[in-house]
């Protein structure tokens, strides 16, 4: 019944809100957008493109990827969650440089098939939203480390692989990131994990700057799209302020 | 003409068909096939497991021999395994005397319960992969096919399997271990009918799977390896028989695709999500699950080779 009102409010010249009624029809969607989002208003919006496989094959390790490129104008922020994870929240990425293009692609850990969701902040204020489903048959934030179980990861924490691959206009920058990304869950281990990813170039213009959450999998693995060429810096911080650098 | 049924007749009638019923939507139906002397064959589908075939998505053989029947591997479940030793009742009055495992998937061993009188053989490296996965895989293949599972339980191997040749009941049989597909792989050549059982060394019209794969170029070198014996008739893990070389054909095709699309999307910076995109080759059509299995294959093996396109870069 309540769809069909906002339908009908759809059809009759839509009040700002009726843009809101989740796609998905998810009971999740007004918790976490109240707590994520905050008042700052919504739209669903197709072009805001959230890329996944349809099921987890590893839960401890499922790629996802978001992508407002074709929004086609600036973005202030991104923001990406899992909605029935115990650790919903994956990331926040302030876009500090036009340069910066509105992509992330990173790894997730998921305790049960879920819908992920991307919020992206447009100049304007609008959040646009979009969405992907996921099977899985779960565990992926409760199974026991990969990381801890290889001798010596406390030699290679904070250790940096990356590559620098130009695609036309823009350079893709992927990163992986030696840290077991504890989250809490497992085996009376704390929280231990990368917090905070900033980006900059050459000359210190800062580029953007990355909150991770221990949705993210073990060993981060990043890509990031980014205008121009140059070398572009990275520094990095864990919550037990650990903190380490690269350059590529 | 009507007749006067009593009710209660009716009712016994009504749970009788109901009944048969229920225990007709279990059966899976084997039926052994002759494919050489001595040598029968139970094909299953080359689908994915699902509720609706109970997880027969695998080719089981046995060979009857003068010291009884030699079975080689024992299906998806309790259930199947119970209906194999059934068909094999029905084939032969020679007893089942050894079951060997080819390797320690679960649609290879989780029929265990049914041949436990018997010894259960496997390699030594099945056996310890059995021990470390085997309690998860049977959690997941009754997810997968459902009620088919009831009352399916685990059984390990009782023996080990050394290579080489193993002589029974008159049956020259070569040992091969080998380990492209989970690391530890048996081989069986029949030197008496030149049948190779290939296990899931061989996967024929339907796309391989490498949960466990040590890689694939480990797996092409034991495809030459296989290929080069005297072999007259292939069965592979999945999918039809060959007497001609077809499925090494179609293997070392799909193992060099994929792994010349694996290598060349970490060598432009591809993450997962574009790789489990990419185009499959029309040539492929014809292969059940491409898509289904390259994403699961992006998954087991993608991040080596990420890690091989990447460079230290931290200060
Ligand atoms: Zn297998």
């Amino acid at each position: 019944m309540f769809r069909l009102v906002c339908l009908l409010c759809l059809l009759l010249g839509a009040p700002a809100w009726a843009a809101e009624i989740d796609p998905q029809g998810s009971p999740m969607w007004q918790f976490h957008r109240q707590r994520l989002l905050g008042t700052d208003p919504v739209r669903f919006d197709a072009r805001v493109v959230v890329r996944a496989p349809p099921f987890a094959e590893d839960a401890r390790q499922v790629p996802i990827e978001v992508d407002a490129r074709g929004l086609g104008r600036p973005v202030r922020r991104m923001l990406a969650w899992a909605e029935l994870n115990p650790i919903p929240h994956i990331f926040t990425l302030q876009l500090q440089s036009p340069r910066l293009q509105p992509f992330l692609s990173v790894r997730i850990r998921l305790e049960q098939a879920t819908l992920i969701r991307a919020a992206v902040q447009t100049e304007d204020g609008v959040w646009r939203v979009g969405s992907a489903h996921v099977e899985a048959a779960g565990g992926g934030c409760t199974a026991p480390s990969v990381v801890r179980a290889q001798p010596g990861w406390e030699e290679r924490l904070g250790q940096v692989l990356g590559g620098r691959y130009p695609r036309g206009e823009v350079d893709r920058l992927r990163l992986s990131v030696a840290h077991p990304m504890d989250n809490g869950l497992v085996g009376g281990i704390p929280e231990f994990y990368l917090e905070r990813a900033e980006l900059h170039d050459a000359g210190g213009e800062r580029l953007g700057r990355l909150e991770l959450f221990p949705a993210v999998s073990e060993n981060p693995t990043l890509g990031f799209e980014l205008r121009g060429g140059g070398r572009t810096g990275l520094r990095l911080r864990d919550n037990n302020g650990n903190e380490f650098a690269a350059e590529l | 003409m009507k007749r006067h049924v009593p009710l209660w007749a009716l009712v016994l009638l009504l749970g009788l068909l109901g009944g048969g019923a229920a225990q007709a939507a279990y059966d899976y139906r084997l039926q052994p096939r002759q494919i050489a002397a001595d040598t029968w064959l139970l094909e299953g589908s080359t689908e994915n497991f699902a509720e609706g075939n109970g997880g027969n998505i695998v080719n089981c053989a046995f060979i009857v021999t003068e010291a009884g029947v030699l079975v080689i591997d024992s299906g998806p479940s309790r259930r199947y395994g119970e209906a194999l030793r059934a068909a094999i009742g029905e084939v032969t009055e020679q007893p089942v005397a050894r079951l060997l495992l080819t390797h320690h998937h679960p649609d290879h061993v989780l029929g265990n319960q049914a041949f436990t009188d018997v010894p259960i053989a496997a390699l030594a490296g099945t056996t310890e992969l059995l021990r470390e996965q085997g309690e998860a895989m049977t959690e997941n293949m009754y997810r997968l096919v459902g009620d088919w599972m009831r009352g399916t339980e685990l059984v390990l191997p009782t023996e080990t399997l050394q290579p080489g040749v193993f002589e029974f009941g008159g049956h020259r049989l070569r040992l091969l271990a080998l380990s492209g597909h989970t690391g530890a792989d048996l081989a069986i050549l029949d030197e008496r009918t030149g049948v190779l059982f290939a296990g899931d060394l061989l996967f024929h019209q339907r796309a391989l799977t490498t949960p466990n794969s040590p890689g694939l170029d480990v797996w092409l070198a034991d495809l030459q390896t296989l290929e080069a014996l005297p072999w007259k008739l292939l069965v592979p893990g999945h999918g039809p028989l060959a007497a001609d070389a077809a499925p090494f054909v179609q293997m070392r095709d799909y193992l060099g695709w994929l792994d010349a699309l694996l290598r060349g999307a970490a060598v432009r910076g591809e993450d997962m999500n574009e790789v489990i995109r990419a185009p499959i080759p029309a040539r492929f059509a014809g292969i059940s699950l491409t898509r289904y299995e390259l994403i699961r294959s992006v998954s087991h093996l993608y991040p080596r080779y990420e890690a091989q396109a990447l460079r230290r870069i931290d200060q």
